[in-house]
């Protein structure tokens, strides 16, 4: 199991949009991807694009995302700079 | 409802308009979000009205707390995601009024938000309204009807469940 933390930069937090991008980039991941927001006692299946949605995730928001799975060792990295570079 | 309907004795889950307005392919909406169904398949409405109503008999799974989109579940399962406009999560709620809140039933026509389309176009947004199944996946068919002018409550996609 991979893990790690990320705060939310964007102004406009985790919307429609970039739900739906990161929904796309872990798609082809074979791991099981779970994001979730320890302060507000929510986690939702990355993969699943309503409850990434339902998340509404806001800037400022530590998300905690956890990989497991047989390619978690290549995909965690990935997800990391996804988030970095997109929220 | 002509000859498809008689063609189709099983027409499958449909879905209505949720605006007043024209309906155009979802391939025609200026934002790749929509148009290369990142966000799954569908159909966009131009509206000329300023209310959007429930396409179906269903649950709100999420009222965005800026109101410019809501996502429902269907009695029967579908993901729907209605975006009103293009970027308006920028508007922070502006020119938005909801009517019914995360977790509530509703029933297709219940009135679910209000929008000043005028004034978040004079504000430089397109106010085309996209409406997209999440779960698209679920679906062996995904059919919208493009081209068609619109009263809330009229049929603009039907959809077909994997192995029904």
């Amino acid at each position: 199991m991979k893990t790690f933390d990320y705060t939310v930069k964007d102004e406009l937090g985790i919307h429609a949009r970039p739900a739906g991008l990161l929904v796309k980039q872990i798609a082809g991941i074979k791991s099981n991807v779970t994001i979730a927001v320890k302060a507000k006692n929510k986690s939702a299946d990355a993969k699943r694009l309503m409850a990434v949605m339902k998340m509404a995730v806001k800037q400022g928001d530590v998300v905690t995302v956890t990989i497991e799975g047989e390619d978690e060792d290549t995909a965690a990295p990935q997800i990391e700079q996804f988030f970095k570079e997109n929220f | 409802m002509g000859i498809f309907s008689k063609l189709f004795k099983t027409p499958g889950d449909v879905l209505a308009s949720p605006a007043e307005g024209k309906t155009i392919d979802i391939s025609e909406v200026p934002d790749p979000t929509f148009s290369e169904g990142i966000l799954g398949k569908g159909i966009a409405i131009i509206p000329t009205g300023n209310t959007v109503y429930s396409p179906c008999d269903g649950t709100i799974d999420l009222m965005f707390d800026t109101g410019h989109a809501v996502n429902i579940i269907s009695d029967t399962g579908a993901e729907i995601l209605i975006h009103i406009g293009l970027e308006t999560v920028s508007l922070k709620g502006k020119h938005f009024k909801t009517f019914m809140n995360s977790g509530d039933k509703v029933k297709k026509g219940d009135k679910l938000i209000e929008f000043e389309r005028q004034a978040i176009a004079d504000e430089g947004f397109n106010t085309v309204i996209p409406m997209v199944i999440c779960n698209s996946d679920a679906y062996e068919e995904i059919t919208p009807e493009p081209g068609k002018d619109v009263v809330p409550g009229d049929t603009i996609i039907t959809l077909k469940k994997q192995g029904a």
